[in-house]
């Protein structure tokens, strides 16, 4: 039946595949952290345990392996507790006063797989947990105060860089001569650069040499947050250097590529043709762009990783309230739940994106249309 | 010689390079083709042949320069005009050309219908321009002419055409605004043997039926030449070394350099 | 192999690219013995952020460590890093990308659907993770290995590319009929033609081993038993220099990864202009 509709067959197709990219992007989340002999909890309770009685860490210990979806439950949804020999720092056997080893209880922790499926289900449920570092803040509270700081930052750049890195990319294809002898050098060195280090000499230049914008934050102590012009003016203010240090550097490598995306469609044998049957000019250019287009959409599926890793380490330079932030706080205080929470919603948001560039192609490749191409990939 | 379609006077063509050297590659050739004539020209590869085809199409775009001679087409020069005028007075309509049957003549994100199309809307004069249902009916009617399967063929991507398909749907479209000269590069040298006879037997079909009326067919395989064409020329290191019919040619060859070439012909009377 | 060096070197981006790469190369490991000042000893005289004076050329950090041998160690470890990563991804990369693209079939699918994962999921999520996990054991070395590990798919995907556009060609066909192992033909007919490739790919990849050290540092995830630039960098963030204005303790640093990051990038650039027209033939 899906014959006839191969827009619709490839879409489903490429969101049957970013489903299971995403259950394994779940499952490497799921998995890294323990890959170290502590388990999550154990990270947590080091610190947690601190100047607590035996009974309320026993109490926290259960609650945490609760939230963290690590014990065995029994039937009433309690924690089932085994009784165990209690042993030392040393490993070495406790005994009790008649010289009998010293038995305690401890909760029974779930296998791995029953482990990773009640994180699968908090997961598709939006519950990722508690902040360690903000108890008893939920991880999903803080994720929903960074993103949106972080669709910010990325979405324009990454748009706007990829269409105008494309629209420069295609004229200096088209023009070459001086423009692109200019042209090409520059932006091959911005390419090598990382967004970081781009940032850091914005700041240098433009906030502690010439002291026109602010090296930090998303907006003014002075404004208060909220559906105002002055904080509106504030964001926007303190939003320059942040995008400045993105968005030439995204820019000049959707530039680069396009340029040569498209001196090879101009040399292509359909172009030539093209110019002797009598084509307009303007008409071979837009054949030429839109065909350059297409590979240019498959080559931004595939860096939007490495560019939302770049920029989240921007959000750091700048302190910008995003996900990167959140996350190098999370880090330097071992705030392991929001860590893990900030990583997944990083994947997702790439994969989504991913997908979206897919369906992007679906629509410019009318081959996708006729049921003769997958796209992408 | 009333009937002379094109005329090739003394023209030479030389590339300038960056540094300002100029490359000679074509010399003082001259020839003419009339009405209902097929000049054939034989040469290996770099003796000019392709550089020749740009300055016979007028299309001398830098670095590609004119050093001397002319090019005329039923007596109107194609010299010192502007490349605009050129594209949209002389090509497509007056000489067209139909390139090497290889994969990637067709753009592949268009159909063959917007393609022939293209054709169309290029050459469109103010106060008579077509619609888009016209366009199609004259599309269809012609590739009905030749007798392909017109719907299916039209209605495709090149991709989804066989090799010898596209092919023809280029001669097609190639000759959709019935031009008066037709040049057939290396038309075949991409195919195998049996789609090579499709593609002949095609473009004599064109020939026969008076869509075009002369034609210029340039390749290296000189028996093919002996049986398409009227008369052939040789064609060697930018000039034209010999001219004259197929017969003299293939068995009574003058220059050395055309003997040569027909000492590496292994037979030259295979069917036709 | 001398031809091909001597087409390299009369590429200006060439020459330019490989001079700044030895010369830093040189300094990682000479520069110690021309500038011999312990990166450990504070200068508690000069105090933090000295300026540059005679003693240290370009002053001190904010514990009063000399700047230039920091700069010369974190050069060392970049470099380090990026080699250990590049070595391992190419590594990888090449071996799946060649296996899958010259065998072909269900093994090239599954091992394609496996890059086009690592593709998809950021790398620097990976990275973040497993850092953050193996906390008291961040060496150098095992950062360079982390990288290396999670950086590969793009490798693979390009060699695979270019190893089954080799496939079709005539003298593997031939090969075939001769009945030699795939083994063998992949190491005597596929290979040789991809070296240059390789050799590419390799470049790339230690340049973003470098940048991908530096990022992880940056975010305070680095190595614990070494100084690297993303670590100098990292610290001067934390300790204020940016908010504060001590550009000294940042610009040096990032002139130095961008150099080298361009140096690398400059070879790559070159070199895709040498071989690619052979390639293509």
């Amino acid at each position: 039946m899906l014959k006839q509709y191969p827009t619709l067959r490839y879409v489903l197709q490429k969101g049957f595949w970013y489903f299971l990219t995403f259950i394994v992007a779940i499952a490497i989340n799921f998995a890294l952290p323990r890959l170290g002999e502590n388990n999550p909890v154990d990270i947590v309770m080091g610190k947690a345990a601190q100047g607590l009685s035996p009974e309320e860490a026993m109490q926290k210990k259960e609650t945490l392996l609760k939230a963290f979806g690590m014990a065995e439950l029994d039937d009433q949804g309690k924690v089932i507790y085994d009784t165990i020999p209690e042993v030392d720092a040393n490993g070495k056997a406790v005994l009790d006063e008649n010289s009998k080893q010293k038995m305690v209880p401890q909760p029974r922790l779930s296998s791995g797989i029953s482990q990773f499926f009640v994180y699968v289900k908090n997961v598709f449920h939006g519950d990722f947990g508690l902040s360690y570092s903000q108890y008893p803040k939920p991880v999903i509270e803080i994720i929903k105060e960074s993103l949106p700081w972080t669709l910010l930052i990325q979405a324009p750049t990454i748009i706007l860089g990829w269409i105008f890195g494309n629209l420069l990319g295609a004229f200096a294809a088209y023009k070459r001569g001086i423009f692109d002898k200019v042209f090409f050098p520059v932006a091959m060195f911005l390419n090598g650069i990382p967004y970081f280090v781009f940032g850091m000499l914005l700041v240098a230049l433009f906030s502690v040499t010439l002291g026109w914008f602010p090296a930090m934050n998303a907006y003014g102590m002075d404004v208060i947050p909220g559906f105002n012009w002055a904080f509106f003016k504030s964001v926007g203010y303190f939003y320059v250097l942040p995008f400045f240090s993105c968005f030439p550097i995204l820019l000049s490598g959707q530039a680069t590529g396009m340029r040569s995306m498209a001196i090879y469609e101009l040399g292509t044998d359909y172009m030539k043709y093209a110019k002797w049957l009598g084509l307009r000019e303007g008409k071979i250019i837009s054949y030429v762009f839109r065909n350059a287009m297409l590979p240019q959409l498959t080559g931004l599926a595939q860096s939007l990783g490495a560019m939302v890793g770049g920029a989240l380490i921007t959000e750091m330079i700048f302190s910008y309230p995003g996900l990167g932030m959140a996350m190098l706080t999370a880090i330097q205080q071992n705030d392991y739940a929001t860590i893990q929470g900030c990583t997944l919603m990083i994947s997702t948001c790439v994969l989504l994106a991913n997908f979206l560039v897919d369906i992007l192609i679906a629509v410019f490749d009318p081959r996708v249309k006729a049921g003769l191409q997958m796209g992408g990939k | 010689m009333s009937d002379v379609v094109l005329e090739v006077d003394h023209l030479s063509l030389h590339y300038l390079s960056r540094f300002g050297e100029k490359f000679h590659a074509v010399r003082d050739v001259s020839f003419t083709v009339s009405k209902g004539e097929v000049l054939g020209i034989a040469g290996e590869s770099g003796c000019g042949k392709s550089t020749l085809v740009s300055g016979l199409m007028g299309m001398c775009i830098p670095p590609l320069h004119v050093t001397s001679g002319d090019v005329r087409i039923n007596g109107e020069s194609l010299m010192n005009r502007s490349v605009e005028d050129v594209r949209a007075n002389v090509l497509a309509q007056k000489i067209s050309m139909i390139p090497q049957g290889a994969f990637n003549t067709l753009n592949p994100v268009r159909k063959i219908k917007d393609s022939a199309a293209d054709v169309f809307y290029a050459h469109q004069k103010a106060g008579q321009r077509l619609s888009r249902a016209e366009i199609n009916d004259r599309i269809f009617d012609r590739f009905d002419e030749l007798g392909m399967e017109t719907k299916r063929i039209l209605n495709s991507y090149p991709i989804q055409l066989t090799a010898g398909e596209r092919q023809r749907s280029v001669i097609g479209i190639s000759t959709l605004l019935n031009p008066e000269i037709v040049i057939a590069d290396e038309p075949t040298s991409a195919l195998d043997v049996s789609t090579q006879k499709e593609v002949i037997t095609m473009i004599f079909d064109l020939l026969n039926k008076g869509i075009f009326s002369s034609m210029i067919f340039i390749t290296h395989e000189l028996p093919l030449l002996y049986h398409v064409a009227d008369d052939i020329a040789i064609m060697y290191k930018g000039q034209f070394v010999e001219r004259g019919t197929s017969e003299q040619i293939v068995k009574n060859p003058q220059h050395d350099y055309t003997k040569m070439l027909m000492k590496a012909m292994v037979r030259c009377d295979y069917v036709k | 192999m001398i031809k091909l060096l001597k087409n390299l070197m009369k590429s200006p981006m060439f020459v330019v690219g490989i001079a700044i790469f030895i010369l830093s190369l040189l300094i990682a490991i000479f520069g110690p013995v021309f500038y011999n000042v312990d990166i450990n000893a504070r200068d508690i005289v000069a105090g933090p952020y000295a300026p540059s004076s005679s003693e240290h050329l370009l002053g001190t950090d904010h514990l009063g460590r000399d700047y230039v041998s920091l700069l010369i160690a974190g050069l060392r470890s970049s470099l380090y890093v990026g080699l250990i990563a590049g070595i391992i991804a190419t590594t990888i990369g090449v071996f799946i990308g060649l296996f899958g693209g010259f065998r072909g079939g269900w093994i090239d699918e599954v091992l394609n659907m496996g890059t086009n994962l690592f593709i998809v999921i950021p790398q620097f999520v990976i990275l973040v993770l497993i850092s953050s996990a193996v906390k008291e054991g961040r060496s150098l070395t095992l950062i360079g290995l982390i990288i290396g590990l999670t950086s590969w798919s793009w490798s693979a995907r390009s060699v695979r590319a270019q190893a089954s556009s080799l496939r079709s060609r005539d003298h593997i066909a031939l090969a075939k009929m001769n009945g030699d192992g795939n083994l063998k033909i992949l190491i005597k007919h596929v290979l040789p033609y991809l070296l240059s490739y390789v050799f590419m790919v390799f470049i790339m990849q230690v340049s973003s081993g470098i940048l991908s050290e530096a990022s992880i540092s940056m975010i305070g995830l680095g190595p614990l038993d070494s100084t690297s630039l993303g670590i100098i960098l990292n610290q001067a963030k934390d300790n204020g220099a940016l908010s504060d204005s001590i550009w000294i303790a940042f610009l040096p640093a990032t002139l130095v990864i961008t150099l080298t990051v361009f140096a690398l990038y400059l070879i790559n650039t070159s070199m895709e202009g040498v071989f690619n027209p052979r390639l293509r033939k």
